[in-house]
This record gives structure tokens, sequence and C-alpha cells, in this order.
């Protein structure tokens, strides 16, 4: 059993999905969570979700990076070091590669790239991480390394969030700081959901069953995410954990 | 939008060999309606009328008529 107990975690993207039951995860391993969200209503329904007490919301879209700034500050003003970093929050969009503009590159990398460095840059720092090391854990995709149609932009970014997270893991090891990425595949959350009402029904067919072991549970990548935060992975940095029920075996 | 350039433009965006169809054209029957063809049109669609559709919606479609139905008769005009 992992034990998180005494850990402060960031997780962003805990609204719903993966960040929600990463958050469910880690609080009933003994973690205080900091939620980050964009809607205020589903954050609360995670807050009263989670096990213990103690547990902190912040709504607001990341991609405006004030807020980001914002929500680091208050934490620090708390006097609260941090132990743990989750950076759960995606958007995806499914578009023909000729329908790709650059302007959708920008709103999906805003997010699923930028806001997650820009935790990990301030989280590092001196006056909030903890000093006896910090364990940072970047939500990629299978994808990211795969590639998958009508999803360039998506890949992209979650092919930038390997590059980065190791080149974090290079930089902040003196500091005692873990980074990490994990790549699921196909995980049954809304997000996929809509994903799968908006695709062709062969497509999403093929999908389905190239994943072998079928579809994930949110809960199954949390578990995973869980063992990164925690002191038994305290070897592990620089790594890429692919997550995915053997889609990419083959 | 005028009915036949709405058609004319869809079927470039989408790529089909020819460009040149009726109202009534059965877009299964169409060379080169496939998956992609599907995804291009949600994209046109949402690129030029502003409405998300689904591939599903797409999919219960039969003909131009039946897509131009869908996305609202008042948005388009007689050639």
């Amino acid at each position: 059993m992992i034990d998180l107990t005494g850990k402060n975690i960031l997780i962003t993207g805990a609204s719903s999905g993966l960040g929600r039951a990463i958050s469910q995860t880690v609080a009933s391993q003994g973690a205080t969570v900091f939620l980050s969200g964009r809607n205020e209503t589903r954050l609360k329904e995670t807050l009263n979700s989670l096990s213990g007490v103690g547990h902190f919301v912040f709504p607001g879209d990341i991609a405006n990076f004030s807020i980001i700034e914002q929500l680091t500050k208050s934490i620090i003003e708390k006097g609260i070091k941090m132990h743990g970093f989750v950076h759960s929050a995606g958007i995806e969009k499914t578009l023909p590669f000729k329908s790709s503009y650059p302007i959708v590159f920008q709103e999906i990398f805003n997010t699923n790239v930028f806001a997650g460095f820009e935790f990990a840059r301030l989280l590092s720092q001196k006056n909030i991480a903890n000093t006896e090391g910090a364990s940072f854990v970047f939500i990629s995709s299978v994808k990211g390394k795969l590639g998958a149609p009508f999803n360039v932009a998506y890949c992209a970014s979650k092919s930038s969030l390997i590059a980065g997270s190791k080149a974090i893991a290079m930089e902040l090891a003196s500091k005692k700081i873990r980074s990490n990425c994990v790549l699921p595949g196909i995980v049954e959350t809304e997000m996929v959901q809509g994903l799968f009402t908006s695709i062709p029904i062969e497509v999403k067919e093929n999908i389905i069953k190239e994943h072998p072991l079928g579809l994930g549970k949110p809960e199954d990548v949390a578990a995973l995410v869980a063992f990164l935060l925690s002191d038994e992975a305290r070897w592990i940095t620089g790594a890429e954990y692919i997550i995915d029920g053997g889609y990419s075996i083959h | 939008m005028k009915k036949n350039a709405f058609i004319k433009q869809l079927a470039e965006f989408c790529e089909f060999s020819e460009t040149d169809f009726s109202f009534d054209t059965k877009l299964k029957s169409i060379d080169g309606y496939d998956s992609m063809a599907i995804m291009s049109m949600i994209a046109f669609v949402d690129e030029n009328f502003s409405i998300k559709i689904t591939a599903t919606q797409i999919n219960a479609l039969s003909d131009f008529n039946s897509l131009m139905n869908l996305l609202g008769k008042e948005k388009f005009e007689d050639d």
C-alpha cells in the first residue's frame, strides 16, 4: 500500500476524469490535495469525494497563466511546502490536419503544455518546494509517442510533455525534485466519451479493438501516478510510463 | 450561402474526386467518402457555420439535402 501521509500534492484538471481519480487515490493514501480545475462546481464535487480533511480548491482556467502565479503565491503565503505536482489538465480537439491552424495549437499547448511547465517552474522554487524532495508527474498520452489521426495538435502537445519532463528531471535532480511522465492509452473519461461521439464509428471500434485489455479506468492510471508521487519511487526520474492495456504492443 | 456553392466548396474541402453533385446525391455513394471525409465535413461545417456536428449525425445523413436540413434550411438560398 502506497503511503502519502503528510504530503501536499497539487493536481490540475481535478474537476473530472483522470485528475479527479488521481485526487481521490492520493487523498485515500493520506495526502493533502490542492485541487485545480476550471469548473468550480465540479471541483467542489471532487473535494467532497475525497478522504480526509484539509484539502484546498483553486478554481480557474490555468490557460490564463496569471492564475497559476496567484495559486502558488497563496500556497507560499500559507507557509506550505509542496511534495508533489500532477499536471492532468488537458484539452483535445479532433480535427483533420488541414483544419489544425496555429490558433488550435496555441489553445491546446496553453493548457496541455505551457500551464504544466509554468506550474512546475513555480513549484520548484525554494520557497515552496519541499526541501527533502518533490515529485512532478505529467500526464502525457500514448498518442504522444505513436501519433493518431485527427489529433495532430494534441499528439504534439503530449509529446512535448515527455521531452520537457525529461529536461526538468535533469535540471532539478540536484534539488531532489523528480519528474516523470505517464502515457495512458484510452481511458474511459468524459473527454473520451466526447471524442467518441465526434469520430466515425469504425474509427471508434478500431480504437477499442486495439486495446487488448480493453479501455482503461481512471483509477488504473491513478494507481501508477500515486506510486510515482511516493517515496517508493525515489530513484525514478526522467522516465516515461506507458499504461495502455497493451495498445502500443503492435 | 447558395446551395450549389455550399456543395461545391464542401466537396473541394473534402477532396472528393469530383465537385459537381446534386442535392440528392447519396453521400455514401461518393468516391472518397470515408472517415477522413467525415472529419473534413465536421471541420468545414464548424468553420463556415460555427455549428458542431458529430460523426454519428453525419452517419445518419442520406444526401446533401439532409445535411442542409441538419444545418438549418434558412442558412441556404436557391441558386
